[in-house]
């Protein structure tokens, strides 16, 4: 069945771009939402049926670590996998994500090829 | 260290992933002087072990262009859509310079971009700042990206 995705960030040019990377990669997905930070995404998350988030790092009033720090304490939602898309590539802060559930990284800016390779199989 | 070819490497990648207009970069001797008339200017802040402000200055038309070219659609009008656009872009070309400078061994924080729209902006502060700046010619006009900084 198609995933429903969450789209994370507080670019909305960036959302729309990778909404549409989405589409060209020819990746089988539902629904898109969005949500412009980590506060909105708790939201959406609580609210919406929700397969799969791809977010960003750095983002006003929560980031995107401490959406998966907030998000790993909720137990409704706390299962849902997340991917990060960031500028942030250092092996800290990617190790950090991971650390508190994400499950994956893609490093900004990409192409649609790339985003084919590494959320592919995810979808 | 490299910037401004750590810049001209960092711009040319997301031009070329993200938004797929040619752009070339050019010898500050080709235009001696002539620096692009920016009616939207956005920067992001550095910190750690190097500190400073990173710009990227462009004409309206060029930042039309370029946000519609990331938005797939026409944009005819300076806006919301414009400033978010080419914050976007200020953000990755910093990502790209945190990548360069990591590698040669310095460690840097992004802060949050933040873009104006007005004409003739120009920017003054970090007193003691050296400057690194890059020009680039596109089919939709010339634009700038400049670094000034100190090393901690």
């Amino acid at each position: 069945m198609a995933k429903n995705v969450l789209l994370v960030d507080d670019s909305s040019t960036m959302r729309k771009i990778i909404s549409r990377s989405l589409r060209q990669a020819g990746l089988d997905f539902g629904e898109i939402y969005e949500a412009g930070d980590g506060q909105e995404a708790l939201a959406v998350l609580e609210k919406e049926s929700i397969d799969i988030v791809l977010s960003d790092i750095n983002m006003p009033n929560m980031n995107g670590i401490e959406f998966l720090r907030e998000k790993s304490n909720r137990p409704g939602i706390k299962d849902i996998p997340v991917f990060m898309i960031s500028t942030e590539t250092g092996e800290d802060i990617i190790g950090e994500a991971k650390s508190l559930g994400a499950v994956g990284a893609l490093k900004k800016p990409f192409t649609p090829d790339k985003v084919n390779e590494v959320l592919g199989p995810l979808m | 260290m490299e910037l401004e070819k750590n810049l001209i490497d960092a711009t040319l990648e997301v031009f070329a992933s993200m938004i797929f207009i040619d752009i070339v970069p050019e010898s500050p001797a080709d235009h001696p002087g002539d620096e692009p008339d920016a009616n939207v200017f956005s920067l992001i802040g550095l910190a750690g072990d190097l500190k400073g402000i990173l710009t990227i200055q462009c004409p309206a038309e060029v930042a039309l262009g370029v946000t519609g070219a990331m938005l797939g659609m026409e944009v005819t009008e300076l806006g919301e859509d414009v400033k978010d656009a080419i914050g976007e872009i200020t953000n990755m070309v910093a990502g790209g310079l945190k990548v360069a400078l990591a590698d040669a061994g310095r460690k840097i924080e992004l802060a949050i971009p933040s873009t104006v729209i007005g004409k003739s902006i120009r920017t003054s502060g970090l007193s003691g700042a050296t400057r690194a700046s890059v020009r680039f010619a596109s089919p939709l006009g010339r634009f700038a990206v400049e670094l000034r900084f100190v090393l901690s």
